[in-house]
């Protein structure tokens, strides 16, 4: 039990890290926006598909 | 049709902004009162001793030095206006006073103050600028009588010895009117199949009106006005008839350009026009004039930058009423470009009058001088004139 | 042609030192985000994860992602982050958590703007008892007049800021398809793009529905006020809620508008409560007023510290930040204070501690005229790649002047008074209109109040209102002595201007005029113009 307390610590460091090396890596390397910038091309042919009711 | 008689007298008037007239009446000792906007209650510049003047540039070429100072990018009226200044053609005028109508003219007026372009020479010469009525309220009346008291009367008092009382008031509102009669009855003839005017003819005698001190053409257009009644109209038929709408127009080519492309311009509801500008004022013994001629010009007001929502739907309502009254088959909704509240005005215009009240429109953006893109202009209002034909041909049943 | 001292910042900046490296021609974003030394890289990340949590929460209500799917203008916020970079560039220290801690909020702000605007949009969320509760305003909007209602009975609504202004900032192109909407309708191409693009929208049915009445005002130019005519119609005649319009006079320095506008106040206020069931409360009103004073106590002391040789917030975070907080909230939201505190203080300390945005400050800029949102980072572009520091933008020189605030018979009067003399006296339009001398003699008064030797004169092409007096500011300037650096731009249309076609502007002037080189040199040609 007492290890298992023990380890605890340990395994919460491991996720903060692994969460900061994960996250950090995206953002240092724009990884975020890089991804945004393939999606948008999609969006804008869905938008684009959608019937609008021009009015004036 | 014979020619009339005066017409040609009238034209010559228009030829320049400081025209014959107006040396006339500042050799009479009066006052010349220069205004760039329809929102000026016009009696109030006309009080004894005074007479209004709108600002025109006729015949406009270059307008380098104006753009300089505005860019290229300012409504050309108010670029004309500037460089007209700038040249020393308004030297005639000894105020100006312009509303914050809208923001090109209100620049433009700007310009010539710093400019000093006007006065020299005349230590009372003044530049006053108004706010003006947004809605069409009693709120909007206070404003108005505000403004007018001290922008208008006070310094045209205080600066000149105006008399600006009630009854001076009532005196200018009365003179006004017999001209606003005088207008109205010479429009009445564009009515019916066979007009005895044309249009290009009535915008002439009307822009004289605003260009010219007013007192001094009424003798020529009562004239006018007899000789109308047994003029003999043409047989010939106009191919179409129209209601010319939008922003101003204070050259009369652009009308003939119209009319040469068959299309009769039977009704006017544009700035420099006959509708609203002369309508006449109706004034009680109870309430003060002053008061009343500013409710007149709130009511009566067509102007876009009027923002409140029964003005916005008031105002094609009022275009579908003159287009029913004048037998219009079209409707030409123009705007002088670079022109910011015409240019929206124009656009939900159009849309409105073709969608909710059916007529067919032409919308178009125009030079402030014709003569500069008169091919084009030639073009869009002859596919018209065609477009309304076949659709008369059609509704008739016959075959296109 | 006046000259100020050069200063030379003693301390080199931590991190990298080319900023422009970080661009690239082969992506629309950037290749990475900036080195910035270990402490402000992670307070930089720190950021970035606060940011995406924002959006985070967002996304993960069902009825935002059907707003997302319905909303062309909604792509714009997935670029978020990137259009927080643009503040950012090469910032440390107090710079950088300033930009942070206002955009950030202003950020927030946005993401709380478009979550309202669906819960209560017809076609998303569709809570008929919140949009009944709800009233739509202008983008370009003072809201004084809902500075009396109880912000958790009456919901303030301006929903052009999301779909629009804001929306702008993040990805430059997301106008240009409710300009040719717009144009394909027949409104001109040589109107302002702002008002323009708004009456797309509506033409597009693009803008969320919601509320159970509108007040619109004109209180931006011509165009603007133009533009509401079309949007109203669309509002009162296919979604039955009713307009209000606020007029607002345009001469405001003249004594004898006041009452015509404190008049309007009153009657926007009515039609407020008549259309909400709402009542206006006093006490509501006089706390925001304190806020709306602190606000403007806050703003004059950053005027001052950028005053001096060492400016410390200024950019479009600042305009940005004023933008939102003066006009957008107008002291209805307690959440403001703190963040005006902080920023004060950050700006304090960096006073004291002498801090710099550059290598070197060449010159000092006043910033006169509109900004196109679609190069919102031109400013700190400007001072790390010339030396040229903008102490101020136009759109920050507003009111100066404290309102009544405490509850006194006398001041409820007065009250009208202040909120009248506010909308009148709104930002842009404070200068853009009420006749030259706001917007030409006020200008030189500034720059000999901040010691400046340029102006940098945004000359927004369709404002007719600031070209209008193009050749008086050149005569002027001339006259006193002040370099004159015209940036032309249409705003919000990147067609007529690109990035980069509106930076050659500055450097050109720069190159041949002050015969400088760059102080970055990588900074002077950004690969972005076809970037987000």
């Amino acid at each position: 039990m007492m290890k298992k307390l023990l380890k605890l610590p340990l395994i919460l460091l491991g996720i903060a890290l692994g969460f900061f090396v994960v996250t950090f890596t995206v953002y240092f390397f724009n990884l975020d926006m890089k991804a945004t910038a393939l999606l948008a091309p999609l969006l804008e042919k869905w938008y684009d598909s959608r019937e609008h009711d021009q009015y004036i | 049709m014979r020619d009339l008689k005066h017409l040609l007298y009238f034209e010559n008037l228009l030829q320049e902004a400081n025209n014959e007239l107006i040396a006339q009446a500042k050799a009479e000792g009066k006052v010349c009162v220069a205004y760039t906007c329809e929102n000026v209650p016009e009696p109030l510049l006309n009080l004894d001793g005074a007479f209004s003047i709108r600002l025109h540039a006729p015949h406009t070429g270059s307008m380098d030095i104006a753009t300089y100072y505005m860019t290229n990018l300012l409504c050309e009226p108010s670029r004309a206006l500037l460089e007209r200044a700038i040249e020393g053609g308004f030297n005639f005028a000894d105020c100006v006073i312009t509303p914050d109508g809208c923001t090109m003219m209100n620049r433009c007026v700007e310009n010539m103050e710093l400019l000093k372009t006007m006065g020299e020479g005349n230590p009372k010469f003044f530049h006053e600028y108004m706010e003006i009525a947004f809605k069409n309220s009693e709120t909007d009346v206070k404003l108005s009588v505000l403004q007018c008291t001290n922008h208008v009367l006070k310094p045209l008092h205080e600066k000149y010895g105006i008399d600006v009382s009630d009854a001076a008031i009532r005196k200018a509102v009365e003179e006004h009117n017999k001209l606003c009669r005088l207008i109205r009855a010479i429009g009445e003839f564009r009515k019916g199949d066979k007009p005895r005017i044309t249009g290009y003819e009535f915008h002439v005698l009307t822009l004289a009106t605003y260009v010219c001190p007013s007192y001094l053409v009424i003798d020529k257009l009562e004239e006018t006005l007899e000789e109308l009644k047994t003029r003999e109209p043409d047989d010939k038929p106009w191919r179409a008839r129209v209601l010319l709408v939008g922003s101003e127009v204070d050259d009369s080519g652009f009308v003939k350009l119209i009319e040469e492309c068959g299309a009769f311009v039977c009704c006017d509801r544009f700035c420099f026009g006959s509708y609203p500008g002369r309508v006449e004022i109706a004034l009680n013994d109870e309430e003060d004039a002053l008061t009343q001629v500013c409710r007149h010009y709130i009511q009566h007001c067509h102007c876009p930058r009027m923002m409140s929502m029964d003005k916005v739907y008031g105002r094609k309502q009022y275009v579908a009423d003159l287009a029913k009254e004048y037998g219009a088959e079209g409707i030409i909704y123009q705007q002088v470009k670079f022109c910011d509240p015409w240019a929206y005005e124009r656009t939900l215009g159009s849309a409105m009058l073709q969608h909710d009240f059916g007529y067919p429109v032409l919308s178009v953006d125009r030079p402030y001088n014709i003569a500069s893109a008169g091919g084009q202009m030639r073009t869009r209002v002859q596919a018209f004139v065609e477009s309304i034909e076949i659709k008369k041909i059609q509704k008739e049943g016959g075959k296109a | 042609m006046k000259t100020v001292e050069k200063i030379v910042n003693p301390v080199k900046r931590a991190g990298e030192q080319s900023p422009g490296k970080i661009y690239s021609d082969k992506l629309k974003v950037r290749a990475r985000r900036e080195w910035r030394g270990v402490k402000d890289t992670f307070y930089d990340y720190t950021r970035w994860l606060y940011l995406m949590s924002v959006l985070g929460r967002f996304i993960i209500v069902p009825r935002n992602v059907k707003g997302f799917f319905r909303y062309r203008w909604m792509m714009s916020y997935l670029f978020v982050p990137h259009g927080m970079d643009k503040f950012t560039i090469g910032l440390r220290d107090e710079a950088l958590r300033i930009a942070h801690t206002s955009f950030n909020f202003v950020i927030a702000d946005v993401t709380q703007a478009i979550a309202n605007c669906f819960r209560g949009d017809r076609r998303v969320g569709n809570d008929k008892a919140y949009s009944d509760k709800c009233v739509i305003t202008d983008e370009n909007s003072m809201v004084t007049f809902m500075m009396g209602f109880d912000k958790e009975k009456v919901h303030t609504i301006l929903r052009e800021v999301p779909t629009m202004f804001a929306s702008n900032i993040f990805h430059q192109f997301n106008v240009m398809h409710y300009l040719d909407v717009a144009q394909l309708n027949g409104i001109p191409g040589d109107v302002c793009p702002m008002p323009e693009a708004e009456a797309g929208i509506s033409i597009d049915d693009d803008f969320c529905v919601l509320g159970c009445c509108a007040v619109q005002n004109n209180t931006t130019c011509d165009g603007s006020l133009m533009g509401n005519g079309i949007i109203a119609k669309r509002l009162e005649r296919q979604y039955g809620i009713p307009t209000f319009q606020l007029a607002t006079p345009l001469r405001h320095k003249e004594p004898d508008v006041l009452e015509y506008a404190a008049d309007q106040i009153k009657q926007a206020i009515a039609f407020v409560e008549e259309h909400t069931g709402e009542h206006w409360d006093w006490d509501k009103y006089f706390a925001a007023a304190k806020r709306v004073n602190y606000a403007t106590k806050c703003r004059i002391a950053q005027m001052e510290i950028n005053s001096t040789p060492y400016p410390q917030f200024f950019g479009a975070a600042f305009s940005l930040y004023n933008d939102t907080n003066y006009m957008g909230n107008s002291g209805r939201d307690p959440n403001f204070v703190p963040i005006d505190r902080k920023l004060l203080e950050l700006a304090e300390k960096g006073y004291k501690a002498k801090r710099m945005y550059a290598k070197e400050y060449r010159h000092r800029a006043i910033v006169w005229g509109v900004q196109p949102q679609y190069v919102i980072d031109m400013l700190y572009w400007m001072v790390q790649c010339w030396g040229v520091v903008p102490l101020t933008d136009m759109l920050s020189v507003i009111n100066t002047d404290m309102i009544a605030e405490e509850d006194t018979p006398e001041n409820r009067e007065q009250a009208y008074r202040d909120m009248a003399m506010l909308n009148m006296e709104m930002i842009m339009r404070n200068h853009t209109h009420g006749g030259y001398k706001v917007l030409v003699d006020e200008l030189w008064e500034l720059c000999e109040k901040m010691n400046a030797d340029i102006v940098m004169m945004w000359e927004h092409m369709s404002c007719k209102a600031l070209t209008g007096m193009h050749g008086m500011f050149e005569d002027q300037a001339r006259e006193r002595g002040i370099h004159i650096m015209w940036v032309s731009h249409d705003l919000c249309d990147p067609r007529v201007f690109t990035r980069n076609a509106i930076r050659d502007q500055v450097s050109n002037y720069m190159r041949t005029v002050m015969r400088e080189e760059p102080l970055d040199p990588s900074l002077e040609h950004i690969p972005d113009d076809e970037a987000y």
